[in-house]
């Protein structure tokens, strides 16, 4: 890995971060103005693809607000076990209506 | 707090922002382009129209290629009745064989008695959430159009009107101020955090901002659970918060 600029490295790793878990500028820019930001969406923008620069709070406000909007994404979801397909597990095939059962 | 500002202006300012919403100059365009590219598809048709609708049946935008179509179509309006207002109502394509024949609607038939409109079809706008509008041609002579006709207009409405929903969609002013009131609700409660923060720490504004954020890592919470906590704390008899 290339140790170049922390500045532009921690844009780099924000819009990184915001791919892999699909978070637009927008939606970053809403949450970023609500815990105080002050930067506009377009420089927010300019910012996260590596042309803007922005002060270090500003900066720590983005990682703040896209870890925030990270944290609130649903988890993956998980492996079912054989027991869960059994009449009344969480996957029994006869339920029709699907409804999140907690596996017994 | 949130009862006082005036949100409906805010809101609009803050959707254009945000490019939620396009400005009325930019809906009033996509309208007419849509009349005149009905007037040109359908072979026979002398005049098209676009009417948006509101809840109640008033007129919120148009687009007409010409002078009689609007004409026909502001006399529609004033009197309450008529070939769109039906579509709208029933979200039903109409299809008019001849005007000066037609029952249906005898104020309007007789109103617009003088003007060459003998044949018209009309068809709603239809989104999932409902009907924004109608669709309308018309022509000169009587028995120009068929059922035939009102199914093309129909394919043609479909996709435009999708479209317009999403120019125009009914729940967007709402949805926007509710994210636009919590937006500076958060703002707010974060400001009087920082505020507890300079008073408590002796901090600058940006000093008391790196230990707001330098708390919410250390304390793995959301900068806004952490300020209603801190200015909480601080109200309930100026103790040291946690940190």
């Amino acid at each position: 890995m290339q140790f170049g600029n922390p500045e532009k490295q921690q844009a780099e790793f924000l819009h990184a971060a915001m791919h892999q878990a699909g978070i637009s500028t927008g939606d970053l820019w809403l949450r970023y103005f609500s815990l105080g930001g002050s930067a506009s969406e377009y420089e927010t923008d300019a910012y996260v693809q590596g042309i803007f620069r922005l002060p270090e709070v500003q900066r720590d406000l983005l990682a703040q607000a896209a870890n925030e909007l990270i944290d609130e994404l649903p988890p993956p979801p998980r492996a079912p076990y054989s027991e869960d397909f059994l009449p009344g597990g969480a996957r029994d095939p006869l339920q029709s209506d699907r409804r999140n059962y907690p596996p017994a | 707090m949130s009862s006082q500002l005036p949100l409906d202006e805010l809101s609009l300012v803050f959707a254009r922002l945000k490019g939620l919403l396009l400005t009325e100059e930019k809906v009033d365009r996509a309208v007419q382009l849509l009349a005149e590219a009905a007037k040109d598809a359908i072979p026979g048709t002398s005049g098209a129209g676009v009417s948006l609708l509101n809840d109640q049946g008033r007129r919120t935008s148009r687009g007409a290629t010409d002078a009689i179509v609007e004409q026909a179509d502001v006399v529609q309006y004033e009197l309450g009745e008529g070939p769109c207002l039906t579509a709208w109502a029933s979200d039903e394509t109409v299809v008019v064989e001849d005007v000066a024949s037609d029952g249906r609607w005898p104020l309007w038939s007789q109103a617009v008695a003088s003007l060459p409109v003998r044949s018209v079809v009309s068809t709603p706008l239809r989104t999932e959430t409902g009907s924004l509008g109608a669709l309308k041609i018309y022509a000169a002579v009587p028995s120009v159009y068929d059922a035939g006709t009102g199914l093309l207009l129909e394919k043609f409405a479909m996709p435009a009107a999708t479209l317009l929903a999403n120019i125009q969609g009914r729940e967007t002013p709402q949805r926007i101020s509710e994210a636009l009131i919590a937006a500076l609700a958060g703002r707010d409660s974060i400001n009087r955090a920082c505020g507890v923060l300079m008073e408590r720490e002796n901090l600058g504004a940006e000093e008391a901002m790196q230990e707001l954020l330098r708390l919410a890592r250390t304390q793995k919470s959301p900068l806004h659970q952490l300020s209603a906590d801190l200015v909480q704390a601080a109200s309930a008899g100026g103790k040291p918060g946690p940190g």
